[in-house]
């Protein structure tokens, strides 16, 4: 033996979803090490890590739990701090779902960046490198914005193969059409529709403010198909379903969506309840609580095999491009 | 003020409010609201452009909230070309953890300050840091304000026999501060400490074998140095004293040294008293007295008992011992899970006095109290830089009033962060009379009402006053002195 020692991964997980951490773990084949993290009475946020990082590549994995993002940003802020006090090699942010992506543009006087403070607040507390899944991107550019705030290394890893193969496993490609709700998201639309070889439509919409839909017009021909509407994010879910009753009333068989990150703040439940929409397949980005128990239509797509995947790529220093046209099995 | 804008966080539009008024000025327009999946919206609703913006932030209930608002304020200010930007926090949030406590533990306060930094600030003023040394976790400037001229000119006016008062320090880590109050105020000053393990005479054993000397010659430089390090200087003040007890049997002429040396460095804090000790006669009474200064007392489930109280099944000292001390490493004990259980899930166990109030509630575990200095018939000020959970407070405050037979008892802090029902918790604790605190941290209306016990002192002027003087460029330091009448 060389009195070198490995280094090895030490996967840390944030108190936002411990699932994802476990299922990412197991795929890794170690265990989660182990912290304490709690809040004071006051509620400052306290994070100790409980086993030597030293000289370790550590990755932490923090997603962002909905109506609770500042108290998992802020958490994930001082795991890495802790880490890196506690000399770390290198410390990875794994964020399936990166907050504050939606604010990446001044778009109206004094409007804060805030995606790219929160992407200078990860370099201040010592992060080195960062993994995402589906940036958002609404405007193609800001996932190069978001890339750009960061001097550090991000790596965006797409859900898009992941979406692809559950189509092929459950849908017959050719009976369905694939639909963007909105002109930013064409290109992730077209880029699937393109892979499956099937059709593609768009739907227009005017959005007077943010979480609040306008008139809708559809663009292309979903008659007597099964309509996917493809997005990165479901919010509110507004969006989507007014898109599916739009889509309805072109003569679609049946409506799906297929989102990255199923946020479904506010009424989003009974949004999906009482609309159209034959299902939501969304990944795990998002820990989805009751959620599912709440709704029959969600549908969950495990994301952990191309996060794992990653991790254990970035740590051998393999390409992680590969990603980003297949999905781990 | 021309060209200035003063910006409120959402935590403490009442406070922000004041500190206008006092400058003349209304507060900006904001508009702070949630996104609904819970991210933080800020909207500047007036021009900013080469202003001098100061934003307005102290601390709240949900604390990580109210950081990232104030990032993205002072963020969207910079972008907004802000020419200078200061952030104004009454209470530094997370100023408890500004030093790497445990293993791997984070140094959260210097993060913070790097944050601020990043997001834009370049001047930070604030009131009484938990540590005055976090002061150098900023690159930018900071102006750290001090409540304690406003906290003693209250006492002067207020407390009617506050000549013959004693400050105390409920933890050996706080008693600079305390110092500090009772220098000022020329007063006296005690202090109480916690011992986790019950001291029944077989540490003075161990004790008696040292040279006295050695055991007296640390402490000087314990109690005003080790601010924080509460474990070791708790163990380190309360050796000397089990020593001290025996002291008396001592010939007189070697115990004449040691009896000058302790209570000039305990208890006087004024030049005048340090006179008065040097006289040799003054040196007796007190080593007479000193036996008696030094009062024990037992506290179960957070109460003083009578020391016919039986004992409770666990003491402290037992639990601790019981484990072999090898293993009893702090993060193996710190992460078995049912000794976590036992901390009720919140608090370091070894940070300070606030974060062990869990183990003092803990009906297992006997401590013991020490009160040092004489309290007898006199007023109590029992003073710390914020009050967040109640138990050491009653605790002390049951230790002056029962043991010290002190006749009032004042807690006062500066900030009022009152945890869960601290405020309650005080107000029907029979042993505390009245609390004084400033309005650095908000204090809900309805809370504030309902104890009849509290006082808050407005921190408004003084904000203001500093905000000005940074605006015109003067000095501060007007503001740390103490104002006679």
């Amino acid at each position: 033996m060389s009195g070198e020692m490995a280094n090895e991964v030490k996967l840390i997980s944030g108190r936002s979803h411990p699932e994802l951490s476990e299922k990412v773990a197991k795929r890794l084949g170690i265990e989660v090490a182990r912290t304490i993290s709690l809040n004071y009475s006051n509620q400052e946020t306290s994070f100790t890590v409980g086993e030597s990082v030293r000289d370790e590549d550590v990755f932490i994995i923090q997603s962002t739990t909905t109506g609770d993002v500042n108290e998992g940003l802020m958490e994930l802020l001082i795991a890495i701090s802790a880490c890196r006090t506690a000399s770390a090699r290198r410390i990875t942010a794994v964020i399936p779902n990166f907050p504050y992506a939606r604010q990446d543009k001044k778009d109206k006087s004094r409007a804060p960046i805030s995606a790219r403070l929160v992407a200078n607040m990860l370099q201040t507390a010592g992060a080195n490198h960062i993994v995402t899944v589906d940036l958002h991107a609404s405007q193609v550019r800001s996932v190069f914005a978001i890339q750009g705030f960061f001097s550090v290394p991000v790596d965006n890893l797409y859900a898009e193969p992941s979406f692809l193969r559950y189509i092929r496993e459950n849908y017959k490609p050719e009976d369905c059409v694939i639909v963007s709700p909105d002109a930013g998201g064409a290109k992730r639309a077209t880029s699937i529709a393109d892979h499956l070889n099937t059709g593609f439509a768009l739907i227009h919409k005017e959005r007077p403010r943010p979480n609040v839909v306008g008139r809708m017009v559809l663009v292309g021909n979903v008659e007597d198909k099964i309509a996917i509407l493809v997005d990165d994010m479901a919010d509110t879910c507004g969006t989507l379903v007014k898109a599916a009753s739009v889509l309805k009333e072109n003569g679609a068989k049946a409506v799906l969506a297929l989102v990255t990150h199923g946020i479904l703040s506010g009424k989003a439940i009974e949004n999906l309840n009482g609309s159209v929409l034959e299902a939501l397949i969304c990944t795990n980005t998002v820990p989805l609580g009751d959620k599912i128990e709440r709704c029959p239509k969600i549908r969950v797509i495990d994301i952990s095999p191309t996060i794992a995947e990653a991790i254990r790529r970035t740590h051998n220093g393999e390409s992680v491009s590969y990603l980003f046209n297949h999905a781990p099995v | 003020m021309r060209g200035t804008l003063i910006f409120s966080g959402s935590s403490c539009p009442a406070l922000t409010g004041k500190v206008c008024e006092n400058l003349g000025m209304t507060p900006a327009d904001a508009e702070l609201t949630q996104f609904s999946n819970g991210e933080t919206s800020v909207r500047i609703l007036t021009s900013v452009r080469e202003k001098d913006v100061f934003v307005v932030q102290s601390g709240s209930p949900k604390i990580n909230d109210t950081i990232m608002e104030l990032l993205i304020m002072i963020s969207a200010c910079k972008g907004g070309s802000a020419s200078k930007i200061t952030a104004v926090l009454p209470y530094f949030p997370y100023s408890r953890q500004s030093k790497k406590k445990s293993h791997r533990g984070a140094i959260t306060a210097r993060m913070l300050a790097n944050l601020l930094g990043v997001a834009g600030v370049k001047h930070i003023i604030t009131v009484d840091l938990h540590a005055s040394q976090m002061q150098g976790f900023f690159k930018c400037p900071v102006d750290n304000l001090h409540a304690e001229p406003l906290i003693a000119r209250w006492i002067r006016q207020n407390v009617p026999d506050w000549k013959e008062a004693v400050v105390v320090s409920k933890n050996a880590g706080g008693t600079k501060r305390v110092t500090s109050l009772a220098d000022a105020l020329k007063l006296n000053f005690g202090m109480v400490t916690t011992d986790k393990k019950r001291g029944n005479g077989n540490m003075t054993g161990s004790m008696l074998l040292n040279p006295i000397d050695a055991v007296l010659d640390p402490i000087g430089e314990q109690v005003n140095e080790a601010v924080e390090h509460e474990e070791p200087s708790v163990s380190n003040i309360t050796q000397p004293i089990a020593g001290t007890t025996s002291l008396a049997r001592r010939p007189n002429g070697s115990s004449m040294h040691s009896a000058k040396s302790l209570p000039s460095r305990l208890r006087s804090s004024t030049s005048a008293l340090d006179g008065v000790d040097e006289e040799g006669e003054d040196g007796v009474e007190y080593n007479d007295q000193r036996a008696h200064e030094v009062t024990q007392a037992r506290l179960v489930q957070g109460h003083i008992v009578p020391d016919d109280f039986e004992s409770p099944a666990v003491s402290a000292a037992t639990s601790v011992a019981g484990d072999d001390p090898m293993t009893m490493s702090h993060a193996s004990s710190f992460f078995a899970p049912q000794h976590h259980a036992a901390l009720g899930g919140s608090g370091d166990a070894a940070e300070s006095s606030d974060e062990e109030e869990e183990i003092l509630k803990d009906p297992k575990v006997e401590h013991m109290v020490t009160l040092v200095g004489d309290v007898k018939n006199r007023t109590v000020f029992i003073v710390d830089d914020m009050i967040d959970k109640p138990g050491s407070w009653i605790a002390a405050a049951e230790t002056v009033v029962k043991r010290g037979l002190a006749k009032k008892v004042y807690c006062i802090a500066t900030h009022a962060v009152f945890g869960a029902d601290c405020l309650e918790q005080l107000q029907d604790c029979d042993c505390i009379d009245h609390i004084l605190v400033t309005n650095s941290y908000p204090i809900p209306e309805e809370k504030a009402r309902n104890a009849s016990k509290l006082t808050v002192l407005d921190l408004s002027y003084l904000l203001a006053e500093a905000i000005r003087r940074n605006h015109y460029g003067e000095s501060i330091s007007p503001l740390f002195q103490h104002i006679m009448e």
